[in-house]
């Protein structure tokens, strides 16, 4: 076997990469493959399993003597309570559009932080808001009524009390 | 008999070199001596891990103010001002709710220089977020942007969108009324893409507005674990990335040679006389560029004489080191004029009213109050995309390194200025005046809602303006002149809107003298 | 680049200007420091150093002592400007207990605006030196409060009697007169921190019998029983914040426990006033209230009309004179019931809230202002008021010359379902024997004696159709389609109904109620026709179909 003298290489010449070099490439994707999973697992670490917010569900005695049409909201909780002749029922007072306390008024309810108004069965007046106010759940037991602030219920939805 | 090491000549050495161990420091530390000398100024430079992010000489182009104003390096300055303040304020601050509220009272009141500290923290991050906008304005006027900045150009945008981050991740920390608020607003912009979804029935299935509502806050409500997740972001993770992207930042500019300059840059300035002028490598080099060879295209100077350029090493650093102590001037005089905003303690069943975001974020707020999604995320996404584009779109060369630069110039400026003021304040006037969709058909569907609000329109006018004039200047660079303008000036109508013609129910007041007496 | 130097010449020597100005405000100009600086103790002058009182029990950490520097621990005989004098002597040590407990306002701040809340966005702003007393709301209870008039004639007793002779109250009397000889008896002020001497009238007595002249003997006669159980009410009210028990007793006299409640006793109408002295004058509106924008102000024009202060409000205004209005805000300002460490909880309070001791009297007439007073007025004469369903007179004594005692029981206990009236029998509201003495207070209203009667509950047997045409032409007007209501209450109430006898219903239809809008259909009068008996017991029947639901 002879050797030829090559022509002379500068230096600044790379070193030619062969076009399947299976080892490298299979070393790399292998590493890629690794990191990339670990990095999926850790993007699961953020988002929580469960929830740090308390129940949902709270039992509360309704003033007897509410007016109809008049919104009963117990301390604390963003819900609005009704009673009419019809029954009971809760509306909730977290605006649809995003997220602020609304407050009961004498045509249903107001926003104060983008404007949204709502009329007393939850549908969006005027304002931002995308959706009505949800109905919420609401049982009645012997004199105190259970609101469900986690369960949805169609608008309408009333309870005999 | 002689010893074989000299007791007395060791001890002499010893001594002897104990006294030269500050010279020797000094040496070591700095190995090329005093930058007196052009080559000992090109050392220094480079010699140093710190300094040698800039090139070693400069192009006097880039030393004339109106070439940047010194906005870049007042935005590093800024970040660099609340860097220092804020790991002091970190001493104190505690990320747990009610504590973390009544830390900042602490610090407020009792810590020593805690008040000034803050009030100096909370300015630069204004004059951060100011500085930031008006460099990428300059950036874009300038058509810095253009080819081989591009890349950059998007870093910039990172930076930009981080930077903001910093802002309103920081905004929560002290738990009052005004950050819980701002926050919950923020976080159900986050989940606002429920907009469409909700619209679409598809929530169940594919819900990535609750998704990313749900990482933020890590609850469904703002409570200590959102409390503390941004207090994560804000020290943590947005500063690393912050510097990470400008690490990057820096080192593109150096790369992509320097500062933009317009091709008659040289011409220019030999026309004007300089009072003083270094004489350009006036021994042989001692080295060869073959180094220098292996570098392709533009980026070196390789065969281009050094005309022109000054050693970075004083000129360039008295100009960064001015703008910094300009940048600390401003922020400390803020900060002993006006203290920083801490309302009553957080109070989850009583919204703020109104509830207001910091200042930049209002203009997005006013959209907000039309359509939450459009306006939260729909717009500002459309908006980056934008910028992203244009270094992509705007391949034309007439005009770089010079304000206002490209077909169209000024007047097309001006127009546009007039024409991106004039449509928010109209569109404005009408919604305010008349109401929108909502109010007039009650049953419309949420999706033309979403899609047809004084936003989207806003956003729809300045790109038919845009268009026309592309084809009015057969020029992409007009048209991006245009639509950045246009929405320059809208941004700075809505966020004057929010500011100051909003009051408690976010309804239209005309100063916020005229708000209920409270 | 002389330009750049300049810059950074000018900048950097400004920076360090400010610098400078920022030092020397923070070491020297601070106003704490500035006080501090003026004082002076036994060893000259006194260390300029940041000084807190910090009780975790109580949640305080008080920087007030930074400038009222003598009320702080450790500290004493410091002259100079007048806030470092000490504090007036006190059952609380303010070295312990903090200042913020008591008076209310921002302990943490350093500075007098802040620190006293009058800037804005502190919502606990510091009690105003009127109200300090209120204050002792955070912590305490008064106990078996009673009602102003018992207070009253309590206070007449102590007139009466001439106890002031020997005894100072409130800077009045003291001295035996002048022609007699001086001597002072005990500063009943505020009869002691810790209460008064059950045993006084025997060591009374025992003196006198000693004495063998002078003022022991001429002045002081032995007091009766009746008059000593008086003198104890009075001694009672005069422990610890007399100011602030009879406001309370202006409270518990006004029927403000018939809507809101007050560490869970009282009704669900309005809102919970056990932490209403703690309300943020941020979050309530000023717009119709005179004043400074003060707390105080708002709840004064508050009381007097509710509905233009609160917009909606359903609240009956207040019919007080300034003086009780005051009284009543002042009690108010007071209720800011706090949690508190076992450590700290008070005996009253312990005995209120644990062993659910009364703070009002439990005598008839004390729980009848406390709870009913209210609506039906404070002698028992009802109410009418613009914009709300008027409030029966429930002494008249056309009413409870008929009224059979198991109606009034009925009423009080089951209340009206639907209408205002809340039935009172229940955890937070009266008690078995409390009912009783309610209803015994509503006897003694009027001098008139119930009529007995010995006819069976149900005796009507008329024919209620034509009852029921008598009906809508005479009597729908005021009492509403079917009975429902309108002007005048509601006849088809099945509590009334089912309490009420026919006897009680057919005489209210004959006498009527003098003094109201329902007039004894016996008489004539130009807008109705007048009833015969036969008519009356048919309209009786008619209303006896409403019970049942159907016709």
């Amino acid at each position: 076997m002879t050797t030829k003298p090559k022509a002379a290489v500068s230096r600044l010449d790379p070193e030619p990469v062969p076009r399947r070099d299976w080892l490298g490439l299979g070393s790399l994707w292998a590493m890629g493959g690794a990191l990339l999973f670990a990095t999926l697992g850790m993007l699961k670490l953020p988002k929580a399993a469960v929830l740090a917010s308390p129940s949902k569900k709270f039992r509360v005695a309704l003033p007897e003597t509410l007016p109809v049409g008049e919104a009963f909201v117990p301390a604390g909780r963003s819900v609005a309570i009704f009673k009419d002749a019809e029954g009971v029922f809760a509306v909730s007072t977290i605006c649809t559009h995003l997220g602020c306390v609304v407050k009961p008024n004498a045509e249903g309810f107001e926003c104060p932080c983008h404007g949204s108004r709502f009329h007393a069965n939850g549908e969006v007046a005027k304002g931002p808001a995308p959706r009505p106010l949800p109905w919420l759940k609401v049982s009645v037991n012997g004199g105190l009524v259970q609101v469900d602030e986690g369960t949805v219920v169609p608008q309408g939805t009333k309870v005999a009390g | 008999m002689t010893p074989a090491y000299p007791q007395k000549d060791a001890l002499r050495a010893f001594v002897e070199h104990l006294k030269s161990v500050p010279q020797r420091i000094r040496e070591t530390a700095f190995r090329t001596g005093p930058p007196t000398t052009d080559r000992t100024r090109s050392t220094f430079v480079f010699g140093n891990v710190f300094l040698h992010l800039h090139a070693v000489r400069t192009h006097r182009w880039s030393l004339r103010w109106s070439t940047t104003a010194g906005l870049g390096i007042m935005s590093v300055s800024a970040f660099l001002i609340t860097l220092v303040t804020g790991v002091l304020l970190m001493f104190y601050y505690k990320p747990y709710p009610e504590a973390a509220y009544q830390s900042i009272k602490d610090i407020h009141f009792v810590v020593p220089t805690g008040r000034l500290i803050r009030n100096i923290h909370r300015w630069a991050a204004n004059v951060m977020v100011v500085a930031v906008l008006l460099h990428m304005a300059r950036a874009f006027y300038t058509a810095a942007y253009r080819r081989p900045r591009e890349y950059n150009w998007l870093i910039g945008i990172g930076l930009l969108v981080v930077t903001l981050g910093l802002s309103f991740t920081g905004y929560l920390l002290p738990w009052d009324q005004l950050a819980y608020w701002a926050i919950t607003i923020g976080a159900n912009i986050a989940q606002s893409p429920r907009e469409v979804t909700d619209a679409l029935g598809i929530t169940d299935y594919f819900d990535p507005g609750g998704l990313q509502r749900l990482i933020l806050l890590g609850s469904d409500q703002v409570g200590a674990e959102a409390l503390i997740r941004f207090y994560l972001l804000h020290v943590m993770l947005l500063p690393l990335a912050l510097a990470a992207l400008m690490g990057v930042h820096f080192w593109r500019i150096r790369k992509d040679g320097g500062m933009v300059r317009p091709a008659e840059a040289d011409a220019i300035l030999a026309r004007q006389r300089h009072e003083e002028t270094y004489p350009v490598f006036t021994e042989a080099p001692a080295k060869t560029y073959q180094l220098a060879a292996i570098v392709r295209g533009r980026t070196s100077n390789v065969g281009r004489g050094p005309e022109n350029t000054v050693p970075s090493m004083p000129h360039l650093f008295y100009a960064e080191l001015g703008v910094l102590m300009v940048t600390a001037l401003a922020c400390l005089a803020l900060a002993l004029v006006s203290d920083a905003p801490l309302k009553e303690l957080a109070n989850p069943s009583v919204p703020e009213n109104p509830a207001k975001a910091p200042w930049y974020f209002l203009g997005l707020q006013e959209m907000v109050s039309f359509s939450a999604f459009m306006g939260g995320m729909g717009i500002p996404m459309i908006v980056l995309i934008g910028l992203g584009l244009i270094p992509y779109l705007d391949r034309e060369t007439e005009g770089t390194g010079q304000w206002f630069g490209g077909p169209g110039g000024w007047p097309l400026v001006r127009l546009s200025a007039v024409i991106g003021l004039c449509v928010p304040v109209v569109l404005e006037s009408f919604a305010i005046r008349f109401g929108w969709l909502r109010e007039w058909f009650p049953k419309i569907p949420q999706l033309i809602v979403t899609a047809v609000n004084p936003g989207t329109l806003l956003t729809l006018a300045y790109v038919l303006f845009s268009i026309w004039c592309i084809k009015r200047y057969q020029s992409v660079r007009a048209g991006a002149l245009g639509l950045f303008t246009c929405f320059l000036c809208g941004f700075i109508v809505l966020t004057i809107i929010g500011t100051h013609f909003r009051g408690p129910n976010w309804m239209f007041y005309w100063s916020p003298s005229d708000w209920p007496k409270h | 680049m002389k330009r750049n130097k300049y810059l950074l010449l000018i900048s950097s020597v400004a920076v360090f200007l400010l610098l400078c100005w920022a030092a020397v405000a923070e070491n020297y100009l601070k106003e704490w420091r500035r006080i501090q600086a003026t004082g002076r103790g036994e060893e000259g002058r006194i260390a300029v150093q940041l000084r807190q009182v910090v009780n975790n029990n109580l949640g305080v950490a008080d920087r007030c002592v930074s400038c009222h520097v003598t009320m702080g621990p450790g500290e004493q005989g410091v002259r100079g400007a007048a806030v470092l004098m000490p504090h007036k002597p006190a059952v609380h040590d303010p070295a312990e207990y903090g200042c913020t407990v008591c008076h209310g306002g921002q302990g943490q701040a350093t500075e007098k605006a802040d620190a006293h809340g009058r800037v804005h966005f502190w919502p606990e702003p510091m009690l105003a030196k009127e109200h300090t007393y209120a204050g002792c709301g955070t912590c305490h209870a008064t106990l078996r409060v009673p009602s102003q008039a018992q207070m009253k004639s309590a206070a007449l007793a102590f007139e009466r009697l001439d106890c002031y002779a020997c005894h100072r109250l409130d800077g009045k009397g003291g001295t035996v007169r002048p022609d007699k000889g001086g001597m002072e008896g005990t500063d009943l002020s505020r009869a002691g921190m810790t209460g008064w001497d059950q045993g006084w009238h025997a060591k009374h007595e025992a003196k006198s019998a000693a004495a063998g002249a002078g003022p022991w003997k001429t002045a002081f006669r032995p007091v009766s029983s009746e008059d000593q159980a008086l003198l104890a009410v009075f001694l009672n009210t005069r422990v610890a914040a007399p100011k602030l028990v009879a406001a309370k007793s202006v409270f518990h006299s006004s029927g403000c426990l018939g809507c809101h409640k007050v560490s869970g006793v009282g009704g669900d109408d309005g809102p919970d006033l056990s932490k209403a002295g703690y309300k943020d004058p941020g979050q309530v509106s000023f717009e119709h209230v005179p004043g400074k924008g003060e707390m105080k102000d708002w709840l004064a024009e508050h009381f007097r009309a509710p509905a233009s202060v609160v917009v909606g409000s359903q609240m009956p205004p207040a019919p007080l004179e300034d003086s009780e209005i005051q009284q009543l805000t002042f009690y108010t300002l007071s209720l800011r019931r706090k949690e508190l460490r076992e450590v700290y909880l008070p005996k009253d309070r312990i005995r209120a809230v644990k062993f659910r001791e009364r703070e009002f009297a439990t005598d008839g007439e004390t729980l009848y202002g406390a709870f009913c007073a209210g609506c039906h007025g404070r002698e028992g004469l009802g109410r009418r008021l613009p914009g709300l369903a008027s409030f029966p007179s429930i002494a008249n004594p056309d009413f409870l010359a008929i009224a059979p005692e198991a109606l009034l029981k009925a009423t009080i206990e089951q209340g009206r379902p639907g209408r205002r009236m809340p039935g009172w029998k229940r955890e937070d509201g009266l008690r078995g024997e409390e009912l009783s003495a309610v209803v015994g207070y509503l006897r003694s209203m009027s001098p008139a004696a119930v009529e007995a009667d010995g006819r069976p509950p149900r005796w009507v047997s008329a024919d209620w159709r034509s009852g029921k045409r008598i009906f809508e032409s005479s009597c729908t007007g005021c009492h509403g389609k079917d009975g429902r209501g309108g002007e005048g209450p509601a006849l088809n109430n099945k509590v009334l109904l089912a309490a009420a006898t026919d006897t009680y219903l057919v005489e209210t239809i004959r006498r009527g109620r003098r003094g109201t809008a329902m007039k004894s259909f016996l008489e004539s009068s130009p807008v109705r026709p007048v009833l015969t008996a036969g008519d009356i017991e048919s309209v009786v029947a008619w209303l006896r179909t409403l019970e049942g639901g159907k016709k």
